[in-house]
C-alpha cells in the first residue's frame, strides 16, 4: 500500500509541476535554455594510439567541468559525449551520425588526417560545426575550407606547417646537414609532411640531398628494416612521422641499431607528445639519443611561460594525474572557443556560430589563438625543441633549447597557390 | 645497393623472421593437431609481452626468468581457452571457432587496457644486450643476434621434441588420424589441452622476446596476426618446416622490400601469398 501511495504522491507532484510549468511557460524565456549544450568528441581509443583518444576526452571533460562550475554557456551546462573512431573512416562517420541523432550542437576531436578528410565534407549535410583538435593535414583547411568553401570545418590545433615547415627553419642554418632521409607514416599525414619539409628545406638549401625514403603503415610492430635501410644511406638527418606508441618503439629500435651514432639530428614529428615523452624518458635519461633528438607537438606543456598556462597545467595534472598532451589542450581550448563564439553570437545556430568563430581571438593555455577567417585555421605559436630529461623540471622527458618562430610568418597563406 | 648493405639487411630480415617463426609454429601446430584456426594467437603474443614486462620491470625479476614465466603464463591462458571454451565447439562449423577466438581477441585487448593501460610499455634493454657488434662495418644490435640464436635453438628443440620423443610421436599420430590414435589409447581431450597450451606458450614466448624492442600495446595482437597468417598459409597450414621457410621468406622480404622497393614493400607479402595459393594451395612444402 505504501508503494502505491508513494506512486500516487509522486504522480501528483509531477502533475502539479507540469501544470505549473505550462502556466509559467509564457513567462520563463525560453524553457529550453536549461537544456545542456551537447558536444560530441571523438578520437582514437584503440591500439598503439589509444592515449590520444583519452587525452581528447580528458581535455573536453576538463573544459566542460570548468565552464559548468562557472555557470555554463549562457546559463546552459555543457555535456560531453565521446566515441572511439578506431582510426577508421567508416566508424568516424557513423559516430558523427550518432552524435547528430543524439542532438549534439558541436563536435570536436579527430586524430587522424585521413579521417578528417572523410568527416569534413559531410559536416554541412549534418549541419554541425566540428573544431578539429589534432588531425593536421593542410588539405583540411586549404582545400576543404578555402577552396571548396566548407565553412563548418575549423581547426584549433596546428596544421602540418608546424611539423614540416618549422623543422626546415630550425635546420636550414645547420651546414652539417646535407643528406636527409624519411621514415614516414604511410598515409596522408606522413606523405604530406615529408613533401612539405623537403621542398621547404630545399628552398633555403639547394645543396641538401634526399638519400632515402621508407614508409611504414599504421600498426607496424618493427621498424628495424626501415631504420637499417635508411642507415645504409648514411643520412645526416632523419625525418620521422610515425607517432604515439609507434614513435616510442621506433626510437628504441633506432637506439639498438646505433642510428644515433652517425646521424647529426633526428626530427620527430609530434615527438613532444606526452605519451611519447613518457615512453622514451628512460632512454633520454641514459643519453641514448646523444642530444640529437628534436621534436615538436601541437602544444607543449612547458611553454609558454604564462600564468594562464601554468594554472592550466597544474589544475589538469591534479584532475587527471597526467600532464596535458596537446590533444588535451587543443580540445580544451576548442571548447572555450565554442563558448566564446556562442556568447558572441548569442545563439547556438550553426550559421551564427560559424560567423562568430571566424576571426575569433582567444587567450588559451597555448597562448593567443586567432581563427583565421579565410581558412578557419587557428594561428598560434608552438616551439620546437631538443628532447632532454631533468627530473628537477618534470618527471618525464621534455623539450629544451626551444625555437619559437611566429606561426603567422611561416604558415602558408591563402590563396594557397 | 652495395653487397654490405644487402648482408646487413638480410640479418635484420632473419631476426624479424624469428618472431614470426615462433608465432607461426604455435599457430600451425594448433591447427595441425586440433584443427583450430586461432585468431587470438596474436593476442597471446601480446599477453606474453605484457607478462614479461610485468615480471621484468614491475617485479624486477631476472630477464631470463621473466621470459620463462611469461611463456608459462601464456601456456596457462592457452589451457584455459582450450579446456573451458574451444572444447565445446569442435563439432560445430569452423565459423564458430573463428567467432570464438575473435571474441578472445577483443576480450584480451580490453583486459590489457584495463590491467596495463593504453600507453605503450617498453622496459629498458637488459644490460647484457645493450650494445652493438660491427657487421660489414656497421653497428648491429646484439639483441637481434640473440633473437636469431633463440629462434634457431627453439627450432632444434621443437624438432627434437616432435620427432624424437614418444610424446612427439603421439602428437603426430593424433594429427594424422585423431580417431585411430584415440582408439589406440591416446587420451585425446587431454592431449588437445596440452598441445593448445604449448602453442599458446610459443606465442607468448615470441611476445616476451619482443618486449625490450617492440613496445607492448593493447592493439599489438591484431597487428602481428596478419603476418602470421600469411606465413602459415605460405608454409602450408599445419606444416611446421613449411612455417619456418615461410617465416624466413616473409622476414627477408620485409627487410629487402623496404630497402629495394620502398613503395611496394607492403604489397609483396600478399603477392607471394596469392601466388602460393594459386600454384601450391597446400603451401610451399605441402605437396600438391
Amino acid at each position: 500500500m505504501a508503494g502505491k501511495y508513494e506512486l500516487n504522491r509522486r504522480r501528483l507532484l509531477q502533475a502539479t509541476a507540469a501544470g505549473g510549468a505550462v502556466l509559467a511557460a509564457p513567462f520563463i524565456r525560453p524553457a529550453q535554455a536549461q537544456d545542456p549544450i551537447k558536444i560530441g568528441a571523438q578520437g582514437v581509443s584503440s591500439g598503439s594510439h589509444a592515449d590520444y583518444g583519452r587525452q581528447i576526452q580528458m581535455g573536453a571533460r576538463f573544459a566542460a567541468e570548468e565552464i559548468n562550475t562557472k555557470g555554463g554557456i549562457m546559463g546552459r551546462k555543457i555535456e560531453i559525449l565521446y566515441r572511439d573512431d578506431e582510426l577508421n573512416n567508416e566508424v568516424a562517420l557513423k559516430n558523427a551520425r550518432y552524435f547528430k541523432a543524439q542532438g549534439v550542437n558541436f563536435m570536436v576531436g579527430t586524430d587522424s588526417s585521413g579521417i578528417c578528410l572523410a568527416l569534413g565534407p559531410v559536416l554541412p549535410e549534418l549541419d554541425l560545426i566540428q573544431v578539429f583538435t589534432h588531425a593536421a593535414t593542410e588539405k583540411l583547411t586549404e582545400d576543404l575550407v578555402f577552396k571548396k568553401g566548407i565553412k563548418h570545418i575549423f581547426r584549433g590545433s596546428v596544421p602540418v606547417y608546424q611539423d614540416a615547415i618549422l623543422p626546415a627553419l630550425v635546420f636550414k642554418d645547420n651546414k652539417d646537414i646535407k643528406r636527409i632521409a624519411n621514415l614516414g607514416a604511410d598515409y596522408e599525414y606522413g606523405r604530406t609532411s615529408w613533401a612539405m619539409f623537403h621542398t621547404t628545406l630545399k628552398e633555403y638549401r639547394p645543396d641538401v640531398e634526399i638519400v632515402g625514403e621508407t614508409w611504414a603503415p599504421f600498426f607496424t610492430a618493427d621498424f628495424t628494416p626501415h631504420l637499417s635501410a635508411l642507415a645504409a644511406r648514411k643520412p645526416d638527418l632523419i625525418f620521422a612521422t610515425p607517432w604515439a606508441g609507434e614513435a616510442v618503439l621506433m626510437l628504441r629500435q633506432a637506439t639498438t641499431l646505433g642510428v644515433f651514432n652517425d646521424i647529426k639530428a633526428w626530427w620527430q614529428c609530434m615527438g613532444g607528445s606526452v605519451d611519447v615523452m613518457e615512453g622514451i624518458s628512460r632512454d633520454v635519461a641514459t643519453g641514448k639519443f646523444k642530444d640529437k633528438l628534436w621534436a615538436t607537438a601541437r602544444y607543449i606543456w612547458n611553454w609558454p611561460d604564462t600564468a594562464e598556462n601554468k594554472a592550466f597545467v597544474g589544475a589538469f595534472s591534479e584532475r587527471w594525474g597526467r600532464l596535458p598532451n596537446y590533444s588535451a589542450e587543443c580540445t580544451y581550448s576548442a571548447i572555450f572557443a565554442l563558448k566564446a563564439a556562442v556568447e558572441k553570437a548569442g545563439s547556438v545556430r550553426t550559421a551564427d556560430v560559424i560567423k562568430a568563430l571566424e576571426g575569433l581571438e582567444l587567450s588559451t593555455p597555448a597562448g593567443k589563438r586567432v581563427y583565421r577567417p579565410e581558412d578557419h585555421q587557428a594561428i598560434y605559436n608552438v616551439p620546437a625543441g631538443r628532447v632532454t630529461y631533468n627530473k628537477e623540471v618534470a618527471p618525464i622527458a621534455h623539450l629544451t633549447d626551444l625555437k619559437v618562430f611566429p606561426a603567422a610568418d611561416y604558415y602558408r597563406k591563402p590563396p594557397f597557390a | 645497393m652495395s653487397f654490405d648493405a644487402l648482408v646487413y639487411q638480410g640479418l635484420i630480415g632473419v631476426s624479424l623472421a624469428m618472431y614470426l617463426w615462433l608465432l607461426a609454429a604455435g599457430l600451425t601446430i594448433a591447427f595441425g593437431v586440433l584443427g583450430v584456426v586461432n585468431f587470438a594467437h596474436g593476442s597471446l603474443y601480446m599477453l606474453g609481452g605484457y607478462f614479461a614486462f610485468t615480471f621484468y620491470l614491475t617485479l624486477q625479476m631476472n630477464f631470463w626468468l621473466s621470459l620463462v614465466f611469461a611463456a608459462l603464463g601464456g601456456a596457462a591462458i592457452g589451457s584455459i581457452m582450450e579446456r573451458f571454451f574451444l572444447r565445446y565447439i569442435y563439432h560445430l562449423d569452423l565459423a564458430y571457432q573463428i567467432l570464438l577466438t575473435f571474441g578472445f581477441v577483443l576480450v584480451f585487448a580490453d583486459a590489457a587496457r584495463i590491467f596495463w593501460g593504453g600507453i605503450p610499455l617498453i622496459p629498458p634493454m637488459p644490460e647484457i644486450f645493450d650494445s652493438t657488434v660491427p657487421i660489414v662495418g656497421r653497428p648491429f644490435p646484439v639483441y637481434n643476434l640473440f633473437v636469431i640464436f633463440f629462434g634457431i635453438a627453439a627450432s632444434v628443440l621443437l624438432w627434437l621434441l616432435l620427432d624424437k620423443t614418444s610424446w612427439g610421436e603421439t602428437v603426430r599420430a593424433s594429427a594424422s588420424d585423431r580417431e585411430m590414435a584415440g582408439a589406440l589409447g591416446v587420451n585425446i581431450p587431454r592431449l588437445f589441452t596440452v598441445v593448445f597450451s604449448f602453442a599458446a606458450m610459443l606465442a607468448a614466448l615470441s611476445g616476451a622476446l619482443g618486449t625490450p624492442v617492440r613496445a607492448m600495446t593493447p592493439g599489438i595482437g591484431t597487428s602481428v596476426i596478419i603476418d602470421v597468417f600469411i606465413v602459415t598459409v605460405i608454409g602450408g597450414l599445419g606444416n611446421l618446416p613449411g612455417a619456418f621457410v615461410a617465416a624466413l621468406i616473409i622476414g627477408l622480404m620485409k627487410a629487402y622490400g623496404v630497402l629495394l622497393f620502398p613503395d611496394a614493400d607492403l604489397f609483396m607479402s600478399y603477392l607471394i601469398m596469392a601466388l602460393v595459393l594459386l600454384f601450391r594451395p597446400k603451401g610451399l612444402l605441402g605437396g600438391r
